[in-house]
């Protein structure tokens, strides 16, 4: 952030990012670069997405947080752009101009930016330990917490739900950076354009009963097995959760709320089959002696390089067997029980696995489209942000001068999201141009 | 003569990264700490989590203010990720960016050698040393700036192109948008009607090339090809061919209908995927643009028929040279539709057996009952993966389009055309997205679908009527199943279109597929290694017309990135020449593959000058200076020498 940037008082900027995961910052470094004023809000602690939190990704296999760091420092030290994390997007209207305006509430993080220096003297000290939501619950943290090792910010916060109170934080810190009397902040700013880039949330399998409705210890979802591959991973191996036992038979259960009316998701969710297949191949790397069968309704390696990718996978021995899951029990020894028509057979099947991961989809994270007020910010089908002219204005919303980029608007891999947000950044851009030009213009012309 | 490194009295930092565990799984980095801060001119060293991270960044950032540095050395990845990144750091440092040097222990290390982590670590050790040599000798370099032209050459008028074109212009960007073809359209132009939103090829195609006439900034060229290529970055000199279309205005379209009619020539036409006959003075549909014909010389018999009918009619027009100056180059060069091979399910030995493209111009042009060759067609078999998955061809990736695109034409055929019996003999279907919804409807409104495995292809049996394919279906517990059928659809896959000449002109890498490759798919997905030259559509890989649009459209946004600056810096890491050295042999010269070194005449003898906006410091100049007088910056004779020893000693 400049120094000009933050002290004007105008707050008129030319576009506002929501979301600041890797549709958002990819949107947001496009515009700066073409010489735009970005501001980005996030609703979390940091930036960086889902991406940030991933293992290494398909097809190419490069390590994730290695190809999102670079992006995410960049966005946080470009002069044009401006982040504003732990924040929400409370409402927009648009003026007479044609211009947006947006009110932006800042919830405290209880720490002052500039004095913490991220020394997580604060996370020693503090006595209370919740979930960490940053390793999807296989591990706690405490209520002072430094969100996860690569955050950008890098600095600490508050959890005040689940704090106690107790100032040991406060005795701890050196710099005197933690501050309970932080209010909520609320920014208001003009700008000529929006991208809305708030991704997607995770189908929760605690809805599908015919799979333990999560009370299966040893089924764990997808991100949870991501997050037991990352470089930062928790246990350094794969472990079960119900016993710590190192698993050697796992089975991956596909489409598990996605491709399925009965849950009220009947598309598929385009990454699934992919990462599923990705975390076979690692978990073979981190577990050499396991057994990794996925179960399938079809195998949707479409994007470049992708089924050249499963077939690496078959090559190394991922078992794949074609048949739908109807039922997990759970065994006495923790073990797991999975039946299935196998269709290669036509028979039905059960066998026993030590861990399932279920290769959860994709749905639409609404809430966006409450903000406009009177106007109407429209969602399809399926309640992702509707693409009106999706063949030669792909990424344009029904608003003029609102654009959506990346999950936002529908199921969608990494390299699609970052072509979208490079796409919806183009867009932007034109608008912002031919806006402008026509303020000026009316200013211009004598009435 | 080589200096000694650890004299130049420089202050170096040093940071050994641990990647999360990439490195530091294979590589003792803390062994590699303690023998790397014993050696000269090493003032810290350190370990880091994630050197890339921001905390990471800032913290080296102060070390250079604090202690104070005069060099860096970061032992990450591939320079390839990050040497902008910590080139970054050092000047935010107040370091020169090039007195900075990245060494690569993760892919050329800790990666590479995963089953012997004592011998990485020793490995970490030496790179890491040659680094700290190399930046002991590094002198601060500056980067050269240089104009940049405000316009672009976008090869192919597909929707990518024509799409790209309308952005660019309403970004302020001069366009000449080059179309091999006589007519702008693309592939789509040949589509019909589209699945998600059942628009037309054509429909889309003339909303666009309306929108590229109005815009004064874009200069379309059909029937053009680049021929020639100089320059780089913000300054390509560019030729372009533009064949004749033996045909100008002014005409009035009856004129050119008679002029059509009264032809007497007929070939197969291409457009219609030679379902259809043409004239040699032609047009593909009543809308095509640009809206004139175009006369086929090489069907042409110069009857001069045509003549008689209309005075637009020019069989002596010659082609053109012109040349243009462009900043950027954008390839949306497009796909062509896989050619299967004679006897490959019965193509060409059955005139029933057709290729998907053909079904998608004959539900363009069928009217009422759907009929072929005369009869009337009530079964259909699709058989998929044609070209495209192959187990022992060249083709192994997936066309992506296909599935979608293929089951939205069976809806089609069953609801406007009243097919009954519909066959999709897949290989594992893949509607993915929302495009699972078509999925759905096909296979509730009794569409058959049979599915066969990799290694047991269907058998296509021609030889008597009706034809006859037999498959041992997966999803019937491999019960073999004969379907008779009076129309055998092949789903034919994309393959890279040919442009051997383009691609050697402008070096254009290619992957492995064959199709134009990226730097990277999530980190550079548009751009090339030629810098300045982007791509975009199915000329990359397969995608549907909606993907193509995102591409087309994120690559504008990188074209706008670099040349709405007016000016784009350079590598200052280039050749450089010791005219004191030279004797002028020539060798550089022939070495050259960019054409960045000229010779000159001195008071003296004549010696070799690099053109600085042309080199782009590749090295394969210096070894072959016999008086070594030809060196390339940050890379110099002295400084690699000095990393060798420092490597093997």
């Amino acid at each position: 952030m400049s120094d000009d940037f933050r002290n004007s008082s105008l707050n008129e900027l030319d576009a506002l990012v929501i979301g600041g995961g890797i549709a958002g910052l990819e949107s947001a470094l496009n515009l700066a670069h073409m010489g735009f004023h970005v501001m980005i809000v996030e609703k979390d602690l940091s930036i960086g997405g889902r991406m940030i939190h991933l293992s290494k990704v398909f097809p190419t296999l490069d390590c994730s947080a290695c190809i999102t760091t670079p992006k995410v420092s960049e966005t946080a030290r470009h002069p044009n752009i401006e982040i504003l994390n732990h924040s929400e997007v409370k409402h927009i209207s648009r003026d007479e101009n044609g211009s947006y305006r947006a009110v932006i509430e800042q919830r405290p993080r209880y720490v002052i930016d500039s004095l913490c220096t991220g020394c997580q003297d604060c996370e020693e000290a503090c006595p209370v330990v919740v979930k960490d939501e940053y390793q999807y619950n296989l591990v706690g943290r405490k209520a002072a917490y430094i969100p996860f090792s690569i955050a950008s910010p890098r600095i600490a916060a508050i959890d005040l739900d689940n704090c106690i109170l107790c100032g040991a934080c406060e005795k701890a810190c050196g710099p005197g950076a933690i501050d309970f009397t932080q209010e909520t902040r609320i920014t208001e700013i003009t700008v000529n354009s929006i991208i809305v880039a708030t991704g997607f949330k995770l189908f929760d399998p605690d809805r599908i009963t015919r799979y333990g409705g999560g009370k299966l210890k040893n089924v764990v979802t997808a991100m949870q097995m991501e997050r037991q591959l990352v470089p930062t991973r928790p246990f350094n191996t794969v472990l079960r959760p119900g016993d710590g036992k190192v698993p050697d038979k796992i089975a991956y259960v596909l489409c598990a709320g996605s491709r399925d009316a009965t849950v009220g998701n009947p598309i598929c969710s385009q990454i699934c089959c992919m990462y599923s297949i990705k975390q076979a191949q690692l978990i073979l790397g981190a577990v050499p002696m396991a057994d990794v069968t996925i179960y399938f309704l079809h195998v949707r390696a479409f994007g470049k390089g992708f089924d050249e990718f499963y077939q690496q996978a078959k090559m190394m021995d991922v078992q794949f067997i074609k048949g739908k899951i109807g039922r997990i029990k759970e065994l006495e020894n923790g073990d797991l029980m999975l039946r299935y028509e196998d269709i290669a057979s036509g028979q039905v099947k059960e066998t026993q696995h030590d861990m399932v991961v279920l290769s959860v989809g994709i749905l639409p994270n609404m809430g966006i489209e409450k903000l406009f007020g009177d106007e109407k910010f429209k969602l399809d089908p399926f309640n992702f942000y509707n693409q009106p002219n999706e063949m030669t204005d792909p990424f344009k919303s029904n608003l003029p001068g609102v654009f959506i980029a990346g999950t936002s608007t529908g199921p969608m891999d990494i390299p699609d999201s970052i072509l979208s947000a490079g796409a919806a950044a183009a867009q932007a851009a034109k608008y912002m141009k031919q806006h402008q030009a026509s303020i000026s213009h009316q200013a211009t012309t004598p009435l | 003569m080589i200096k000694e490194p650890n004299f130049t009295g420089k202050r170096i930092g040093v940071y050994i990264c641990q990647c999360g565990s990439n490195i530091s799984d294979y590589v003792d980095v803390e062994k590699v700490r303690e023998e790397i801060s014993r050696g000269k001119g090493v003032s810290l060293a350190k370990i880091t989590m994630f050197a890339c991270a921001d905390s990471a960044q800032k913290e080296i950032v102060a070390d250079i203010q604090n202690e104070p540095l005069d060099a860096i050395v970061v032992a990450s990845c591939s320079p390839k990720l990050h040497l902008n990144t910590f080139r970054g750091v050092a000047e935010r440092g107040g370091l020169n960016p090039y007195n900075y040097v990245q060494v690569n222990i993760r892919e050329q290390d800790s990666w590479a050698h995963s089953d012997k982590p004592a011998q990485a670590t020793l490995k970490a050790i030496h790179l890491i040393r040659a680094g700290i040599a190399k930046v002991s000798l590094s002198e601060p370099l500056t980067p050269m700036t240089i104009p940049a032209e405000n316009s672009v050459a976008i090869v192919g008028a597909g929707v990518a192109g024509m799409r790209a074109a309308i952005e660019l212009a309403d970004l302020g960007v001069n366009v000449h948008l080059i179309e091999r073809e006589h007519f702008v359209g693309g592939r789509v132009a040949q589509w019909g009607k589209m699945s998600m939103t059942n628009q037309t090829g054509e429909e889309i195609i003339t909303e666009l090339y309306h929108e590229v006439k109005k815009r004064e900034s874009i200069r379309v060229y059909t029937g053009a090809n680049i021929i020639a290529s100089k320059g780089s970055i913000g300054n390509f000199n560019i030729q372009v061919k533009i064949q004749p279309r033996y045909v100008e205005p002014p005409c009035d379209p009856e004129s050119f209908k008679k002029a059509i009619e009264a032809c007497p020539v007929e070939v197969d036409d291409e457009f219609n995927f030679n379902l259809t006959k043409r004239k040699a003075i032609f047009f593909n549909y009543r809308s095509e643009f640009p809206a004139m014909p175009v006369v086929d010389m090489a069907a042409c018999t110069r009857c001069e028929e045509c003549l008689k009918y209309c005075h637009g009619i020019r069989l002596d027009q010659q082609y053109r040279i012109i040349e243009i100056h462009v900043g950027s180059i954008f390839l949306a060069t497009g796909f062509n539709p896989y050619e299967p091979k004679k006897g490959e399910f019965g193509y060409q030995e059955h005139p029933n057996v057709i290729t998907f493209q053909q079904l998608k111009r004959l539900l363009d042009l069928t009217k009422g009952e759907f009929r072929f060759r005369g009869k009337k067609i009530e079964r259909v078999a699709f058989i998929y993966c044609v070209g495209s998955r192959q187990i022992d061809g060249e083709n192994k990736y997936c066309a992506r389009y296909c599935c979608t695109s293929a089951i939205h034409a069976a809806i089609q055929l069953r609801q406007e055309l009243k097919v009954p019996f519909i066959y999709h003999i897949n290989k594992g279907i893949r509607t993915y997205g929302k495009q699972e919804i078509l999925y759905e409807q096909s296979s509730t409104s009794g569409d058959v679908y049979l599915q066969f495995v990799e290694d047991d292809p269907p058998v296509v049996e021609v030889l008597n009527n009706p034809i006859k394919v037999t498959v041992n279906d997966l999803l019937t517990a491999h019960m073999e199943v004969t379907v008779t059928t009076d129309l055998v659809v092949l789903i034919t896959g994309m393959v890279p279109r040919v442009n051997t000449e383009l691609i050697s002109i402008l070096k254009v890498p290619l992957g492995k597929d064959h199709f134009y490759n990226e730097i990277h798919p999530k980190l550079r997905p548009v751009e090339t290694m030629i810098d300045g030259l982007v791509i975009a559509g199915c000329c990359q890989g397969p995608r549907n017309i909606a993907e193509s649009a995102s591409s087309a459209l994120a690559a504008v946004s990188k074209v706008y990135s670099i040349l709405n600056k007016g000016e784009i810096k350079l590598e200052p890491t280039l050749a450089i020449v010791n005219p004191a050295a030279c004797e002028w042999c020539g060798k550089c010269l022939e070495a050259c593959p960019f054409d960045a070194i000229e010779r000159i005449e001195t008071e003296k003898v004549p010696v070799a000058r690099i053109i600085e906006s042309n080199c782009k410091g590749c090295g394969m100049c210096t070894p072959v200076c016999p008086t070594e007088a030809i060196d390339i910056k940050g890379y110099t004779n002295p400084e690699v020498r000095s990393m060798i020893e420092a490597m093997s000693g």
